[in-house]
């Protein structure tokens, strides 16, 4: 709880520096053609002149307020923009991370059981290739393939539930595609632990072996597994994909605000964001502990 | 058992899939996509393209421009100027806004006054240069006062756009946007998109489409595909290696005129004949062909086209002849070349990197070498306004000028001695221009200004290139033949 505010301050700290060394948004606010008193007089009005310190110290000071500032760009609470654009990304993410998690863990299970199989090598070299692609490349793909060619889904957008498919789909292949491979090892692991041996010695059928001992053994590296999945597609992946299939949730308004230097709505996005990967990440531990014990019990 | 149930749901899960783009799409509104979101649909507020596509949809202005550029009478049945200050605007009778609000000298002068208000910060400040505000006459009549002769004026009021007194007062006027013009708006789905509705009291002909959506969609690729797979209707800016994907493109001569500009302070670069050579240097037409695949062409020597005021018909570009340039270079006291260097910013303009890297090969070619340095947006416009001494400043610089305007006049800050983009400096030149601006009769700034094109010619403030070209990307059924300006007017669409 303490580190994770920590990591929440020096995420404020290091956004905000960032803001006020390499951007001007005075400049860019400004039409191309503007006169430098023009754009000298947008700074006093954004208070962009005070020193580094002192807007640093109101800033931080609004921020404990829940006031993020107001939107450069929108001309409203920067707060108000991030949240409208929150569930969206919430949606997203929990239904690719759901069948990344079930797709993920049934086929690592499944191929770590039985090594060297057709499933096994199969699922094994796709998702090698899924995870050596570029997300953003394998989005177009999908588009391509599923939208263009066989228009079956709409290629990007917030519409229907069909509209989910092909973004949620990506991701969850992304992230299903490690969740496999970690699930698959562990699984590969106990299989050849000495208590599946004399298991199988005394003549256990192998489902009872793998439903009953093993699965009970690798139960925690998934569940961890999925939960640190869960904090990377928020801390990048989640925000590619969404500008790739036009998805509005706070990947594409990122990206938006940083075309346009919206450093109040991007310090927010961030800052939430970074909420969300430290609350996720709470989560997890909350979760392995817990998990720990009943096996411990068991 | 249970294995043959979970194949048979498997199979019927990717039969189920398929079927879903089987079925008929049922015919849908017009749909538009921009890049980014608008910030505000308020008409007054901003100048970006993406905004304008809603919101040029809205509002009206009482002037507009013609099929081939001109300004034309619009929300105003005529207007002249009655001194050097004023300038007297007739307003169309029986005109309303979208709630019900009439239009008349009253929200006409409101409309000028709001928009010149220092306090409301228009991102469209060159459009009110130079006008102080006006006042209503009578019911139809209006006054616009300009600070000082203002020739540019009803160009000027081709973007000045008219809106309600009493609805424009609120605070949310810009996510509920009300105007005189064909389209009325409807909701905006952040993030989303922005729904319009044909205007049912629209006081001209009214507009065959009847319902658009303006959609965002950031990713240039996924926009493509989109037109491909018949979801959207209209795309702006495709790539030109993208048209040929679009199930339709037009491409039009846009306002853009792309160039190199010298410091003609610096050393090598005082001498007129140095940047004639470096001008014939360079091949504009392979330029155009090869990084632009035709969507562009070389500019005639001019940062203007046929039919913009100032145009000079005599000039053509620099014919590609780096023999002569080496020759020209030679009698200027440079044989053996020099060095320079190329500043570009990065990202900002189509191309803007390739066209720099082929212009410095070029320029190799006859003995100049260049460096290209490429610099963040904000940066590159600081590094433009330096003021001119060679020590600091740029040695060629390259960018765009956009003569939204269709007017010589635009130019006056590159090419002037006090002009905050300029690094030339000759008296002759001033001197026209300034009688330019100091008349309002349209017929003798079109001759001064062609004059200065000329001077120009003999004495370049540039490497002149091409005029560049805008690629929208079409849907079959659409029908649009789009507008010399990059206005995108929905009422001038078709829809099969």
């Amino acid at each position: 709880m303490r580190d994770g505010i920590i990591v929440l301050f020096l995420v404020t700290v290091v956004i905000f520096v960032l803001g006020h060394v390499i951007g001007d948004p005075a400049g860019l606010m400004a039409p191309v053609d503007a006169s430098d008193q023009e754009i000298a007089r947008l700074r006093r009005q954004l208070g962009l002149d005070r020193p580094f310190t002192e807007q640093f110290a109101s800033y931080f000071g609004s921020l404990l307020r829940g006031d993020f500032g107001q939107s450069l760009w929108q001309d409203r609470p920067a707060l108000t923009v991030v949240l409208e654009a929150l569930p969206a990304t919430v949606v997203l993410t929990l239904v690719a991370l759901l069948f990344a998690g079930l797709g993920g863990s049934v086929l690592g299970v499944l191929a770590g059981a039985r090594p060297e199989s057709l499933l096994d090598r199969v699922s094994n070299f796709l998702s090698i290739t899924a995870l050596s692609v570029p997300n953003f490349w394998l989005g177009l793909l999908l588009i391509v393939i599923f939208a263009v060619q066989f228009g079956a889904l709409p290629t990007s957008g917030f519409g229907s539930w069909q509209s989910l498919i092909l973004p949620a789909g990506a991701l969850a292949i992304i992230h299903g595609a490690r969740v496999f491979q970690l699930v698959r090892s562990a699984t590969f692991e106990e299989m050849t632990k000495p208590y599946a041996m004399v298991a199988r010695s005394k003549g256990l059928p192998e489902r009872l072996i793998l439903w009953k001992h093993i699965l009970r053994n690798t139960a925690v590296t998934m569940l961890t597994t999925i939960g640190w999945e869960y904090v990377r597609m928020m801390g990048g992946a989640a925000f590619a994909i969404e500008v790739v299939f036009a998805w509005p949730g706070i990947g594409q308004l990122m990206i938006h605000a940083a075309s346009r230097q919206d450093f109040p709505v991007l310090q927010a996005a961030v800052i939430i964001a970074g909420a969300f990967v430290i609350v996720a990440n709470g989560m997890v531990d909350l979760l392995y502990r817990v998990l720990d014990t009943r096996i411990r019990a068991a | 058992m249970k294995t043959t149930w979970c194949k048979n749901f498997a199979l019927f899960l990717v039969g189920a899939f398929f079927c879903l783009g089987a079925a008929a799409k049922p015919s849908r509104p017009l749909v538009i996509a921009v890049s980014t979101e608008p910030s505000t649909l308020d008409g007054q507020a901003v100048i970006d393209r993406n905004s304008r596509v809603a919101s040029g949809n809205i509002f009206e202005s009482l002037l507009d421009r013609g099929a081939n550029g001109q300004v034309i009478p619009w929300l105003a049945e005529s207007y002249k100027a009655i001194n050097d200050t004023t300038w007297r605007f007739n307003l169309k009778k029986n005109v309303k806004f979208h709630n019900g609000e009439p239009f008349n000298a009253e929200a006409a002068a409101f409309s000028v006054n709001r928009i010149v208000d220092k306090e409301f910060k228009t991102q469209r400040a060159s459009y009110i240069e130079n006008i102080k505000g006006a006042k209503a006459v009578d019911e139809n009549t209006v006054d616009v006062i300009t600070g000082g002769i203002n020739a540019v004026l009803p160009v000027q009021m081709t973007q000045l756009v008219m809106v309600p007194p009493k609805a424009a007062k609120e605070k949310t006027f810009g996510t509920a946007p009300v105007g005189t013009g064909p389209y009325k708006f409807v909701r905006w789905d952040r993030g989303r998109e922005i729904v319009l509705t044909l205007n049912e009291n629209y006081w001209r002909e009214k507009p065959t489409i009847r319902e658009f959506s303006v959609r965002v969609i950031p990713d240039p690729q996924t926009q493509i595909s989109a037109l491909q797979a018949g979801e959207i209707d209209l795309v702006l800016d495709l790539l030109p290696e993208q048209a040929k994907l679009a199930p339709k493109f037009i491409s039009v001569p846009a306002t853009e005129f792309s160039y190199i500009q010298f410091n003609a302070h610096k050393k090598e670069l005082a001498d007129p004949r140095v940047r004639i050579a470096l001008n014939l240097a360079v091949d504009k037409a392979t330029l155009a062909k090869t990084i632009y695949q035709g969507h562009a062409r070389p500019m005639d020597a001019q940062h203007l086209a046929k039919g913009m005021l100032g145009y000079n018909p005599k000039l053509k570009p620099y014919p590609y002849d780096p023999k002569r340039a080496r020759e020209l270079l030679k009698e200027a006291g440079y044989p053996d070349g020099f060095e320079l260097v190329l500043h570009a910013p990065i990202g900002r303009y189509l191309k803007g990197e390739e066209t720099s890297e082929l212009v410095a090969a070029q320029l190799k070619e006859v003995g100049i070498k260049v460096k290209i340095q490429l610099h963040e947006w904000n940066a590159y416009r600081k590094l433009g306004r330096i003021p001119g001494n060679e020590a600091n400043a740029f040695d060629l610089k390259y960018g765009w000028n956009s003569n939204e305007w269709f007017d010589a006049s635009r130019i006056v800050s590159h090419i002037t001695c006090d002009g905050t983009s300029s690094k030339l400096c000759d008296k002759k030149i001033d001197e026209l221009m300034d009688r330019a601006i100091q008349t309002l009769d349209q017929k003798a700034r079109d001759k001064y200004y062609q004059e200065v094109w000329a001077l120009l010619n003999k004495n370049p403030h540039a490497i002149y290139l091409l005029q560049q070209n805008l690629i929208y990307g079409l849907a079959k059924r659409l029908e649009w033949q789009p507008r010399l300006d990059d206005e995108v007017r929905v009422a001038s669409m078709r829809a099969g």
